[in-house]
């Protein structure tokens, strides 16, 4: 229960949910910087460390969607307040979804094995995109903070960036060889290398909503179905 | 503009209108015309022409009107004349009484007139004691009937149920319609009961009063006291008043003004009665003040004395009596008019 | 039908999401007091139920009312809900031929008791009614003394002045009116009127308020304030409100009662009370999920 009471509280209450949700980006930002650690130094207890800190991702998750429908359930907010509460339901949801990607790159960390890694290009490529990537996520993380629309649709260039590392990564990935182990390593990599440029897209997808509580429209920046290349 | 004065249903937004004079002119162009035919026919007096002019102007306006505006406005103003000249009717013998009263009364006025009695004063004199003597006999009744009557209000609106409150009711209804002399005879009755025929106190007229008082102040009471809206007793009740505390200090305080208003009118309606006064407080020509000892005179007798036993000089009674029937009126209007100031200064308003 | 995992009960009885079943409370132990030694109380309302005359009103209300917390009493017209508030302050017996059967109790004190003297109990429940209504005749200071004039008899002035600048800033009314508190009651506009009754009542320092449509006459923006006031208050008293407007039953209270009708004619009946989120978010019982989502009729 808010301390104060009435309108006051209420809208305490909206921004103390508000920076929780947005802390949850601070988490999964120090989960994929974990993760990277663990990428570079083939550290498989750092990963286990990282699969079980999800449990905070996802406890945040729960503790923050009960009270945004409590919210809308008892103070029946309209205008900028509704679709606060709906584009924090979404990055609540975008935060969970960029926890357990982590969760995928650290399960299959183990399955690189303990020998030094086939390509170390390949590995500098994703320790890339990952910096990046918590580049766009502490972007985007402002971006909302601050309402700040142009910094959101900037979000789509810094993902173009992610996007192109990716695919660099498959083209090094064809071109790695005949053996086996250093093919099935390649595939290994390329799991990690997509979950990391699904978090990218999350973090786009924060952005999208920063627009839609501004204008009250929800366009997708950047349409899969509708390259603009 | 056609289309806004043209309804397809073949309502007319715009049509013609009469002139602003029309009625006042169809009116007197009847009089003129009625009067001018019962002067023909020798039989013309005002009273007679006014009367029948009022029909003629009537359907004269409804066919112009009906001519030019329609129907619908055609009745409408003849109807509105018709009101107005009921109106006028009502109001006739009313100017005609009070201009009657002043007319005759005037001359009987004077500075003896109240200030001397009519002790010992043969063919003249004055009707101070009277005024006197109304003004005592009446505040005595006022003094007698308005707790009873207040109280008797208070219990059948805010205590009373079921049967002793439909009896009450039922009384009170009966009392509203004693004849003014059965009161004054009831009064006599009871006094001669205690203190053997021929007593003639002032007092025994205030009670005479006050048995036709009492039944006015009690309705008058009621409907000031249900006007008294039920939420603020109900605010008083939560606030954990008791019930008699909410009566005395919010309702009563709220009903004020209307309640001072119901005594001002009921004492205006008891102030003239004479029949009871003539079987009670006797007729006496010295000042007396005081109700508990002897013969009173008051306005209404004195005025009836003065025109049936007038004396040697009889243009001077009679002048007397009309001048006491003016101090009458006077004072009724009065009593009207500061109960309408006393209403329109303490009233409250009730959301 | 709801889903399967929702409890479903028997008629009558009460259910809220932490369980509450009717008629299981024994007398609550009282509750501790508020921080400045006020203690707010607990109301049981045991099977109560209440008659106009021959005409069974409202039938078989268990609840129990949470010392400093907000109970809204929701509803559709003529279910019973203003019937049974004005039953806990025993404002009911004023109307001609009401009677009442079971128990109300306050901390354990049954309210109804041979002995007891209802306006004993109605300084200790306060009312505050539907249509603002301030006493006509009454300046705004003589409005909050009012209680104090018409019961407790002679005061001290220094000791009124204290008490009625209290209720006025407990009532958000203080520093509006602090200037004219001698103009006529009837002069302010009909927010102010109302918080002016609601510090009338808290002036004789009751320890359970009762508030019957409070907001139903006030523009929104008074309605929000009169609310927030409510939000304060209740950190000192308990509290309960009647309201057929449900955002104000979920902004403003803490447990909500669901009272219905099955069809006119019959007695109104408590269907369902629980804490406010979860009658709002999850209600068990169908009849309350259909209310509040506005499906009735």
């Amino acid at each position: 229960m808010p301390e104060s009471a009435g309108r006051q509280g209420y809208q305490e209450e909206l921004e103390t949910l508000e920076a929780s949700a947005l802390d949850g980006l601070n988490l999964v930002s120090a989960a994929l910087q974990r993760t990277l650690e663990a990428i570079e130094h083939q550290d498989v207890e750092l990963a286990q460390i990282v699969v079980a800190d999800d449990d905070r991702i996802d406890g945040r998750y729960l503790e923050v969607h009960q009270a945004l429908i409590t919210l809308l359930a008892t103070q029946s907010p309209v205008a900028t307040d509704l679709r606060l509460i709906s584009a924090l339901l979404h990055v609540l949801k975008s935060v969970e979804r960029m926890g357990d990607q982590c969760v995928n790159i650290c399960k299959v960390i183990p399955l690189t094995g303990n020998e030094p890694p086939s390509d170390e290009s390949m590995v500098k490529l994703i320790l890339g995109m990952g910096s990046q990537t918590r580049s766009l996520i502490s972007q985007a993380k402002r971006a909302f903070a601050e309402r700040n629309v142009e910094m959101a649709r900037d979000l789509v260039h810094q993902d173009d960036v992610v996007d192109d590392l990716n695919r660099d990564c498959f083209r090094l990935a064809l071109a790695i060889g005949d053996d086996a182990d250093q093919r099935e390593w390649a595939m290994t990599m390329l799991l990690a290398a997509r979950a990391i440029e699904r978090i990218a897209d999350n973090a786009v997808d924060i952005g999208e909503q920063v627009a839609f509580v501004v204008t009250g429209l929800f366009r997708e920046f950047e349409d899969a179905s509708h390259p603009t290349t | 503009m056609a289309a806004i004065s043209q309804h397809p249903g073949g309502v007319k937004l715009a049509g013609g209108i009469l002139p602003k004079w029309a009625p006042y002119g169809v009116y007197g162009g009847s009089f003129v015309l009625v009067g001018a035919v019962l002067a023909a026919a020798g039989s013309f007096t005002v009273a007679l022409t006014l009367a029948l002019s009022v029909l003629v102007a009537c359907a004269g306006i409804y066919a112009w009107s009906r001519a030019v505006e329609g129907p619908r406005r055609a009745v409408d103003r003849t109807m509105t004349m018709l009101i107005v000249a009921a109106f006028a009717l009502a109001m006739i013998p009313l100017a005609s009484l009070i201009f009657e009263v002043v007319k005759r009364g005037v001359p009987g006025l004077s500075w003896e007139f109240f200030t001397e009695d009519s002790r010992g004063k043969i063919g003249g004199g004055g009707a101070a004691h009277a005024i006197v003597g109304t003004l005592v006999i009446t505040g005595v009744a006022v003094v007698i009937s308005v707790p009873i009557g207040l109280m008797a209000a208070i219990y059948m609106n805010e205590y009373g149920t079921g049967k002793l409150r439909r009896a009450l009711t039922f009384f009170v209804d009966v009392m509203t319609g004693i004849p003014s002399i059965v009161a004054g005879l009831f009064a006599f009755a009871l006094f001669e009961l205690f203190f053997g025929p021929g007593i003639r106190l002032g007092v025994m007229g205030s009670v005479a009063l006050t048995v036709l008082m009492i039944p006015i102040v009690i309705r008058s009471a009621e409907e000031v006291l249900k006007i008294v809206p039920n939420h603020l007793r109900e605010a008083a009740y939560a606030l954990g008043t008791p019930k008699w505390k909410t009566i005395t200090k919010v309702v009563l305080p709220t009903a004020f003004a209307g309640l001072v208003t119901g005594v001002m009118i009921a004492t205006a309606r008891i102030i003239g009665e004479t029949a009871p006064l003539l079987v009670t407080t006797g007729v006496v020509d010295s000042m007396n003040a005081d109700p508990f000892n002897g013969r009173m005179q008051n306005l209404a007798v004195y005025a009836y004395n003065e025109y049936r036993s007038p004396g040697v000089m009889k243009q001077a009674s009679y002048d007397r009596a009309w001048a006491a029937a003016l101090v009458l009126i006077a004072i009724v209007m009065i009593l009207n008019v500061a109960a309408r100031l006393v209403y329109r200064r303490y009233k409250t308003e009730i959301r | 039908m709801l889903g399967a995992g929702t409890k479903r009960t028997e008629e009558g009885a009460a259910v809220s999401g932490d369980t509450e079943a009717a008629g299981s409370t024994g007398t609550a132990a009282p509750a501790p007091p508020a921080a400045d030694g006020t203690a707010a109380r607990t109301i049981e309302a045991r099977d109560v139920n209440l008659f106009y005359g021959g005409f069974h009103a409202v039938e078989g209300v268990t609840m129990t009312v949470e010392p400093n917390k907000v109970t809204a009493l929701i509803g559709s017209s003529g279910c019973g809900k203003t019937t049974f508030l004005r039953s806990l302050n025993r404002m009911h017996e004023l109307t001609p031929g009401a009677t009442v059967k079971g128990d109300v109790t306050l901390d354990g004190e049954d309210i109804y008791a041979a002995g007891v003297d209802p306006v004993a109990v109605r300084r200790l429940i306060g009312m505050v009614f539907q249509q603002p209504n301030p006493f006509p005749t009454m300046s705004i200071y003589d409005n909050v003394a009012a209680g104090l004039n018409l019961n407790v008899g002679r005061m001290r002035k220094a000791d009124k002045d204290a008490i009625v600048e209290r209720s006025l800033r407990g009532a958000n009314l203080w520093e509006e009116v602090k200037d004219r508190l001698d103009k006529p009651g009837s002069g302010l506009s009909g927010g102010q009127q109302q918080r002016l009754c609601i510090a009338r009542a808290i002036a004789v320092e009751p320890e359970v308020l009762l508030m019957d449509e409070p907001c139903s006459a006030l523009d929104p923006v008074a309605t929000l304030a009169v609310e927030d006031l409510i939000g304060e208050l209740k950190s000192k008293y308990t509290i309960v409100i009647v309201t057929h407007n449900m955002q104000q039953a979920s902004r403003a209270s803490d447990r909500t009662a669901f009272f219905n009708l099955e069809e006119s004619g019959k007695p109104g009946r408590l269907v369902e009370i629980g804490p406010t989120e979860t009658i709002f978010t999850n209600p068990t019982q169908k009849a309350t999920e259909d209310y509040v989502s506005g499906r009735f009729g």
